[in-house]
């Protein structure tokens, strides 16, 4: 008990003090070592810990789609999304918040990175809008809201964190589980974006001719190839999660630097350095808190947070309920890596008593920590979208209220059914 | 800028990125000999995962560097002044413990005691001290930049924090 207060306080104080989340997890972790060890055996075990925390074949999965979205993101690939997108959704009312919710999600089964939707899609979308008379910030909103999709419909880097936290769920499992919740939360926000565009009399995006639309899908075919291959291959059991992030490595390297020469050669180093330097941070991160669940497990620590959970209710319904108010509160101030890193070892544990399925909870996870993105203070999809939108996040709040309620919605659903996240994978064998 | 520091930038970024791009042939590799050759090497998994841990580590360095750690910034973003310094002087502080401390103190005490215990691995037959030994590097690396930023704080500057997107 003594050593979870230390590590609790420790951990919250550091935190609070600005000091790096992953020096802040360790230093708690060596804290509440030091109250059953000596200071040596202490820190030999940390660092071990860290090493072999990292030390997995399936973590390199993340690396590589790092390295894919990037090259991806320079390569043009959103105007043929977006492109696209037009000749599937751009009759409907508001076509062009259709388009762009239409595009994230695409973008989403490409990348798998929210941030860079907002920013890629957003840039082109926002200026579009606002000329054919939309307001600013309900471009904004249907962007930044409609770009966490793509961290629900794989690949999804964050999927594989959990798997890490998790001890181990199967990443295509939780790969498949997120399509369905990720498509109800894509067509949820149309729907609603489409309503509010009807109310202010924003046009259309007008009809596309055959011919254009058939270029258009031409051109879509290479980026839509990819998500077959990725997805197919760990579908049919052709390779692992992991060789298939280095296959989409090689096909994005192919596409953007070959084919379409939009990445130059002489931008390749700088490519590679930040997508390293983006894994080494999240390794960092990764290490330091196996370390950290480490000392968790050894000192019960999710036993006592359950006992705590269970003498307040003992109902799933209600400590499910509890669980997400929880998760939307560390979402709002917290980047999604490290909750996602820190809590899964604590809540998991109590969920799984209630006969929750591992892969269930994952999604309701991280489907929670994406509403976490879009809130202020601290939301880095908020603050892209309002960057390329050119507003500020006092002003995006109002327009954003209807989409924060479309995904709690959503998010309630896929709670407390879990045949949402979980039927595809169970269909599909995994 | 400090020369040892863009020096020590320099190195490191060209390292991790030496490290990623020979992880990414590594696992192609491995798939090629899967189906083409239709005999797997045996070594590439491991390569690639050692590989992982130097990048990890020597990255963790290298972000050390240039403030690109995610850290919670809503209580210490607007300090100015006097304060400012003081949890400047506080968080470069916390890191040097926990470089000296732990990764190079508990991180060195860890490769030596795998080296005498003479484990190695099960494909490349390497001795795991080595690979351990990215952790003390490492925890050395970042105390170094840790003091460097001590010393600009105590001259009166203030560090640069750069801000540096999640993997979301």
């Amino acid at each position: 008990m003594s050593e979870a207060l230390v590590l609790g306080l420790v951990f919250a104080f550091l935190l609070l003090a600005g000091v790096p989340i992953a020096f802040a997890i360790g230093l708690s972790a060596v804290g509440a070592l030091l109250v059953t060890l000596d200071p040596a055996p202490a820190a030999t075990v940390l660092a071990q810990r860290m090493a072999t925390g990292i030390d997995s074949f399936a973590l390199l999965a993340i690396p590589f789609f790092i390295l894919a979205g990037n090259l991806m993101n320079r390569g043009g690939i959103a105007t043929r999304l977006i492109a696209l997108a037009k000749v599937l959704v751009g009759r409907l009312p508001g076509g062009l918040a259709c388009i762009n919710v239409l595009a994230n999600m695409l973008f989403g089964a490409i990348s798998g990175s929210a941030a860079a939707a907002a920013a890629a899609n957003g840039g082109v979308m926002t200026p579009l809008m606002t000329k054919e008379g939309y307001n600013r910030e309900y471009a904004a909103a249907v962007n930044i809201s409609s770009a966490t999709t793509g961290l629900l419909i794989p690949p999804s880097n964050i999927m594989v964190v959990y798997s890490m936290a998790s001890g181990g769920v199967s990443i295509a499992a939780l790969f498949l589980a997120g399509y369905i919740p990720g498509l109800l939360l894509g067509l949820s926000l149309m729907l609603v974006a489409a309503l509010i565009a009807k109310r202010h009399g924003y046009p259309t995006a007008g009809k596309v001719g055959l011919g254009e639309a058939v270029r258009i899908l031409w051109d879509a075919i290479p980026s839509l190839l990819l998500i077959a291959l990725i997805m197919g291959g760990i579908i049919f059991g052709w390779f692992t999660p992991t060789e298939a992030s280095a296959i989409a490595v090689v096909y994005t390297f192919v596409l953007s630097v070959l084919v379409y020469r939009q990445v130059k050669w002489s931008e390749l180093p700088r490519l590679l350095a930040d997508s390293a330097e983006t894994t080494a941070m999240v390794l960092v991160l990764v290490g330091a808190s196996m370390g950290m669940s480490w000392v968790m497990a050894s000192a019960n620590i999710p036993q006592v947070v359950s006992a705590g959970l269970l003498e307040l209710t003992q109902d799933k319904t209600l400590l499910l309920l509890i669980i997400t108010i929880i998760l939307l509160v560390v979402g709002t101030f917290m980047d999604m890596t490290p909750a996602v890193l820190i809590f899964t070892p604590i809540f998991l544990p109590v969920v799984k008593q209630f006969g929750m399925d591992p892969i269930h909870f994952g999604l309701v996870m991280i489907f929670n920590l994406c509403i976490g993105l879009c809130t202020p203070p601290v939301g880095s999809v908020l603050f892209i979208g309002c960057g390329v939108a050119q507003t500020t996040i006092a002003k995006v709040v109002r327009p954003l209220l209807p989409f924060f309620v479309v995904m709690l919605v959503v998010l309630l659903a896929v709670t407390y059914v879990p045949a949402l996240s979980l039927w595809l994978p169970k269909v599909l064998g995994f | 800028m400090n020369p040892l520091r863009s020096l020590l930038d320099g190195f490191l970024r060209g390292v991790i990125s030496f490290l990623l791009a020979g992880m990414v042939l590594n696992v192609v590799w491995q798939v090629f000999t899967r189906f083409v050759l239709k005999s797997p090497s045996s070594f590439t998994e491991e390569l690639a995962r050692y590989s992982m841990i130097w990048l990890g580590l020597l990255g963790a360095a290298y972000c050390s560097g240039r403030k690109t750690h995610l850290a919670l910034d809503l209580l210490t973003a607007n300090l100015q002044g006097k304060r400012k310094r003081l949890s400047d002087l506080f968080i470069q502080s916390c890191l040097i413990l926990f470089a000296l401390a732990v990764m190079v103190g508990g991180g060195g005490r860890l490769v030596l005691i795998s080296l005498e215990l003479g484990q190695t691995s099960a494909a490349l037959q390497v001795k795991l001290g080595y690979i351990y030994l990215a952790v003390p590097i490492s925890g050395a690396l970042i105390a170094v930049y840790a003091m460097m930023d001590l010393a600009t704080v105590v001259r009166g500057q203030t560090v640069e924090v750069r801000a540096k997107g999640d993997l979301t």
